[in-house]
């Protein structure tokens, strides 16, 4: 897409109220010189998108997805049993039986899907939710597993969905970082690597906070000033102004001269349009007991804040006892790990998905649910599951998809994926069409060639729009 | 891992109608042969057919969009040639046959038809048709294009074809009708253009503009207001190249384009984050031996040949700067998969190639790592023929200090070592008697105890290691089909890039190769290795290259500029012995470098991206120049070199280049910092910086500790040196900017400071004039 230029007033309108606080915007001489604006300005998606943000609930760890949300009832008849079919080699080369799930399992909703015991409050959405059962990736390790679904590449070397995103599209409020990841307080593994813009321009990167602290100054480094008040730091800049429009007169015409005097006012408004965002004692008492307690449940509050004020994409992980794969509890036992991940998520998501969908925000939000892989049948000792790539779920809310609607399968065990197989990249390219962004467009040129999020693949799964 | 297979949409998935073969009829011998061949026809015309029409021609044949895996299955040839991973079918051997294997769902991976499994009685009917020895009915070959089948590359065409492989040339400079605006031959070849585009070039700047542009340009750092004034009053006609001489004389010359050169290394202290996270605590040793270099004027040619084989050469003596390999990333596997560690080591050795080939010569040969490359006569073979040297190299650490450091440290452990040997011996000879040591021998013990402790702590300690490499082998490495590591080709040779050395370039036989490697670089008949640094050289001096993408000259890269001028700097850079100092005087001293950067609308209009050079680019300073700068003018610079890193650059007063630099980005605090202001990722060759201008910049420079210390700083000094507002305002902008304030300057500045103050906060007046006075666009900007 191009940034390349474009005029000066489209340029204002582009940066909405950012010009004129301090009343500079007058008094600056209009030229068609191109502009060294913002890449985060908002640009027109390649098509009508269904979605205008996404809300990423990342499971890292490998949730089970036969004990959550993909039900299968031969796992009972065969409990104890090593069929063929499922002689395949795991991560840990596992060689145990068929293990049914130690959860029970009940229909929902007026699609019937049947959900896990430990999911109640989500299960309550399920006319919502379109489920993806045959997502595949390339390996069974965390690292590149994580990496694989959060930039569609095995290493730290490509930017992050969330940052193709705010160079694609842009974001709607210049006055907020684009794409924010949070989790309560341990990040996922892989760190800032999950959320880097590598190539793409630095403002595409995802600023991180820690739900643990709650902090906007850790959103944003330097959001306050530690010696001035506010009117004092403003009696500076306007100083600054008037020194820096003096050099302008000098050198008239000079776009980045322009775009810098415009990012100074800028920076001076965030200092507390931030805070703002991250007021929590805003909310009404209903709202926070909607989404329960814990810290979870801020982080879908913060979220839905964050696309209400026109973040494109906010991550948020799931994380307890400081554990940066949470849901790789599930080697030794699936039966605790997994339902204390459940109890500290599942109403926040419910909570959220509600929410979203009382303020009229569930159309335009995509919210999308899962890990990196899911976890095998087949017992890990007698109570645990061993990785499994081969075949896991991901499910997705709002944002154009079909509600209490399946696409793909796996077999009769849930090992493979068998119908409608997914891989990572496939996935990737159905969320940006949702976005309005053809995948294969949407490239930059780095190194010698066009790279894209979905690499050299990637089908979009047409029948999951609404 | 690159996935062996490119999925799409399949074909809907539909029950296959099949027409029921007829009986065959009994019939004479010799026409036997005939009806089983009908038969044959039938049941593939009936059964097999239509499912590779219906499940797989979408992506496997004449037709397809695009083909997947390189494999047609519209014809008996394709079938049996097959694809990237081999023959699809052999006959008569389901079992050997990959098309069977992947329609049985074998493998996940190479499952097909992706969308969904095939009904068991189309699989039954495929492995049927295999068995009996896929027959396939004449007359029904279709066409396949021309363009779908790689061609054998014409290397002399290829080179011929494309500018940048041709030889470089040594052009005449090109007639002017303002000759007198000509400084030197640089001048010739930009002049003519702009003069054919009707236009004029800009004046000269003037003397403070000028010697701010060559201080932050040679060193990174503004000049004192006494060395303004200096070069203001010298009425000498070499006064400027006099001012140019000093420069390249200081060390902090160094430091600024080591700093360049450590772009185009992908330099980092390792910290890459998971996968590659290590640390590489002696990686500033091949810093320090890149600032020297520049520092000292190490011929280029040399200066790469170190780089790449130091180890191998002049004794090892520079060793250090194979840095420039050994410091890259080594990736790993987290969990040992056997997909995955491969798959790690081979991204390793993609660093390699990729920074010595975008680096040096400025060829995207990385992209042949998969497949044939797309745009440029690279195929997969040549990139697995540079991979092999590095195949064959490990990473070890070697002592940074002089052989005697490293004896005596030897020596000491040596010793240390032999009196903890007779402590044991005593201990031991006690125990083995089973019984306790007699008061006697607690005094002996005591002793050696003691001797231990003493010869412990004379030990000298251990001495800093540096990062090199040294070879392990002189083996050949195999194409990876498709990029996967684990699915082999045929032997790619060591060797250079045919499309630089021809069709049958010597074989790499020394080692693990990279001597040769290292001459093959710099042989002066490669057309690349000059012309791309130049090309480097005029990008760091104007902030715009002479071609636009510096690590990219192929057929995607973009055309030069200027060719003339681009081959007559390479030629004069090779004829002065690949002088890099030299190649700075050149360029600066000519009238071209020493244009204003003003504003001309006209040429604007008919060039505003500058393509003629008809200004100087105004350009924003660098993360280093800024805060070098800040330190450098609220007098607190400390301009002690060479030293291990400093962990928090913002807490300490060294040059920036001293800073720790985290292959990540977010390893250390001062990481996010560089990054901010558009410090390149140290993953992968950095071309020429990008210039963002983004408000996270200013709350950095509106509220960070760093620059409200500086201002502190600077306010302080105001204050010791001069008295009144009025002289510290007129010594500020002095010290800021190489020149006195405006009356406007001065009257905005007096009201500030003596305006009423309506709270009280923590800082001064002055100290946030000196704060707005840093951080405005005065100071960021160069001109």
């Amino acid at each position: 897409m191009n940034h390349a230029s474009f005029s000066r007033r489209n340029m204002l309108r582009r940066m909405g109220a950012g010009m004129g606080t301090l009343g500079l915007a007058s008094v600056m001489a209009d030229t068609q010189l191109a502009s060294a604006a913002s890449p985060m300005a908002p640009v027109a998606p390649h098509f009508a998108p269904k979605a205008k943000h996404i809300i990423q609930l990342f499971q890292a760890g490998g949730p089970s997805h036969v004990d959550t949300f993909d039900y299968k009832p031969d796992l009972i008849k065969y409990a104890g049993q090593r069929p063929k079919e499922v002689q395949l080699k795991t991560l840990r080369n596992t060689k145990g039986n068929l293990m049914k799930s130690p959860y029970s399992f009940r229909q929902y909703g007026q699609c019937g899907k049947w959900v896990s015991e430990i999911f109640p409050y989500t299960a309550g959405h399920v006319d919502d939710i379109c489920f993806f059962h045959s997502l595949y990736t390339d390996i069974p390790e965390h690292a590149g597993g994580i990496l694989m679904m959060n930039l569609g590449h095995l290493q730290p070397i490509r930017p992050s969905m969330g940052a193709w995103l705010v160079y694609g599209l842009g974001t709607e409020n210049q006055n907020l970082p684009g794409f924010v990841a949070m989790s309560p307080r341990s990040q996922p593994r892989g760190k800032l690597a999950n959320w880097q813009n590598s190539f793409l321009p630095g403002v595409c990167a995802g600023s991180y906070v820690n739900l643990g602290s709650m902090k906007p100054e850790t959103l944003m480094r330097d959001l306050k000033n530690s010696q001035l008040s506010l009117s004092a730091q403003r009696e500076q800049a306007e100083l600054m102004d008037k020194l820096n429009l003096m050099h302008l007169q000098r050198h008239q015409h000079d776009a980045k001269l322009e775009a810098s005097i415009q990012s100074m006012e800028l920076a001076f408004r965030m200092q507390m349009s931030v805070p703002e965002a991250f007021d929590l004692s805003k909310e009404s008492k209903a709202t926070r007991d909607l989404y329960g307690p814990g810290d979870y449940a801020k982080g879908c509050i913060l979220a839905r804040r964050l696309v209400e004020r026109g973040v494109r994409m906010v991550q948020l992980s799931l994380s307890i006892d400081g554990y940066d794969i949470p849901w790789d509890t599930g080697h030794g036992n699936i039966v605790d790990g997994h339902r204390k991940l459940a109890v500290a998520s599942d109403q926040a998501i419910a909570g959220l998905l509600k929410d979203l969908k009382q303020r009229g925000l569930l159309d335009e939000t995509l919210v999308i649910w899962g890990g990196e892989f899911g976890r095998a049948p087949t017992s890990e000792g007698t109570k645990g599951r061993d990785h499994n790539h081969y075949g896991f779920t991901m499910w997705m809310a709002g944002g154009g998809v079909k509600g209490g609607y399946t696409h793909g399968a796996t077999d009769n065990f849930g090992l493979r994926a068998v119908e409608n197989r997914m891989h990572v990249h496939d996935f990737h390219a159905t969320i940006l069409h949702l976005m309005g962004i053809n995948h294969e467009k949407l490239t930059y040129r780095h190194s010698g060639r066009d790279y894209r999020l979905t690499d050299v693949a990637g089908n979009v799964a047409k029948d999951v729009m609404a | 891992m690159r996935r062996p297979c490119v999925f799409t949409i399949a074909a809907l998935v539909a029950t296959v109608s099949v027409a029921a073969a007829a009986p065959p009829e009994v019939a004479a011998p010799q026409k036997v042969a005939a009806a089983q061949d009908d038969e044959n026809r039938i049941f593939f015309e009936s059964r097999v057919r239509p499912v590779l029409v219906q499940h797989c021609h979408k992506c496997h044949s004449a037709k397809a969009k695009k083909l997947k895996a390189g494999l047609y299955l519209d014809s008996r040839k394709g079938v049996l040639t097959g694809g990237d991973t081999g023959p699809a079918i052999v006959p008569g051997d389901p079992a050997k046959s990959i098309l069977i294997g992947a329609v049985v769902y074998n493998d996940p991976d190479s499952a097909m038809p992706p969308k969904k499994k095939l009904p068991d009685q189309v699989i039954k009917d495929l492995t049927e048709w295999v068995k009996i020895g896929a027959p396939w009915p004449d007359g029904a070959e279709p066409e396949v294009t021309e363009k779908k089948i790689p061609q054998t590359i014409d290397w002399k065409r290829a080179r011929a074809g494309h500018w940048a492989f041709q030889s470089i040339r040594d052009p005449e400079p090109p007639a002017v009708k303002r000759s007198d605006w000509a400084r030197n031959d640089i001048d010739r070849f930009v002049l003519a253009r702009i003069e054919a585009a009707g236009l004029s070039p800009s004046p000269e700047a003037e003397r403070r503009t000028l010697i701010r542009r060559a201080y932050f340009d040679l060193t990174g750092l503004p000049p004192t207001p006494k060395q303004v004034e200096a070069f203001v009053n010298d009425a000498s006609s070499d006064a400027f190249a006099k001012v140019v001489d000093e420069l390249l004389a200081s060390p902090h010359y160094g430091e600024r384009w080591g700093r360049h050169w450590l772009d185009v290394a992908r330099y980092s202290d390792g910290f890459g984050g998971f996968n590659d996270k290590a640390a590489l605590p002696g990686a500033w040793h091949y810093r320090d031996w890149v600032i020297n270099a520049f520092n000292r004027d190490m011929p280029f040619n040399e200066f790469i040949r170190n780089q790449i084989a130091g180890d191998l050469i002049d004794d090892g003596n520079n060793a250090i700067g194979t840095g420039y390999l050994a410091v890259g990333p080594t990736y790993k596997s987290d969990g040992g998969d056997p997909d995955s560690k491969a798959q790690a080591l081979a991204e390793t050795i993609d660093d390699r190639v990729d920074t010595v080939t975008r680096g040096l010569l400025a060829l995207t040969v990385a992209c042949s790592r998969c497949h044939e490359h797309k745009f440029e006569p690279i195929p997969q073979a040549d990139y697995y023929s540079l991979a092999g040297a590095f195949h064959n190299t490990a990473v070890v650490e070697k002592p940074a200090v002089p052989a005697e450091v490293v004896k005596a440290f030897n020596d000491g452990q040596q010793r240390v070592r032999e009196a903890q040997k007779k402590l044991n011996d005593f201990n031991s000879r006690i125990r083995k008697a089973k019984r306790k040591p007699n008061n006697e021998e607690k005094q002996r013990i005591d002793q050696l105890k003691r001797v231990l402790d003493q010869v412990r702590k004379k030990a000298p300690p251990k001495y800093p290691t540096a990062h090199v490499c040294r070879d392990t082998g002189g083996s050949n490495m195999k194409i990876a089909i498709r990029g996967n590591p684990r699915s082999l080709g045929a032997e790619a040779p060591r060797r250079f890039l045919r499309v630089l050395a021809g069709a049958n370039p010597p074989l790499w036989t020394k080692g693990s190769g990279r001597v040769s490697l290292a001459d093959d670089l710099v042989d002066p008949k490669n057309p690349l290795t000059a012309r791309v640094f130049v090309n480097r050289v005029w990008m760091w001096h104007f902030g715009q290259a002479i071609v636009r993408t510096p690590n990219n000259f192929g057929n995607f890269g973009q055309e030069p500029t200027h060719p003339d001028l681009l081959d007559w700097l390479a030629s004069r850079f090779v004829e002065s012995g690949w002088s890099i100092k030299q190649m700075h005087r050149t360029i600066m001293l000519s009238a071209t470098w020493r244009q204003s950067s003003s504003m001309n609308r006209r040429a604007f209009g008919v060039d505003g991206n500058n393509n003629l050079v008809w200004r100087m680019n105004p350009r924003r300073l660098e993360v280093e120049a800024i805060r070098d700068g800040m330190l450098a003018v609220s007098g607190e610079l400390d301009t002690k070199m060479s030293a291990e890193p400093s962990k928090n650059i913002l807490g300490d007063k060294r040059r920036t280049v001293y800073g720790i630099i985290s292959r990540s980005g977010d390893a250390f605090s001062s990481d996010a910092f560089m990054r901010l202001f558009d410090f390149p990722g140290a993953r992968g060759v950095a071309g020429l910086r990008t210039q963002s201008i983004v408000p996270q910049q200013y709350l950095f420079l509106m509220n960070s500790q760093f620059v409200i210390d500086r201002a502190r700083a600077l306010a302080a000094r105001l204050e010791r040196e001069v008295e009144t507002d009025e002289q510290r305002i007129v010594r500020a902008y002095g010290l800021l900017y190489g020149r006195g304030p405006t009356l406007d300057e001065k009257r905005v500045g007096r009201d500030y400071l003596s305006a009423d103050e309506k709270e009280k906060p923590r800082l001064t007046r002055l100290q946030r004039y000196t704060q707005a006075l840093m951080i405005s666009n005065e100071f960021l900007f160069v001109r």
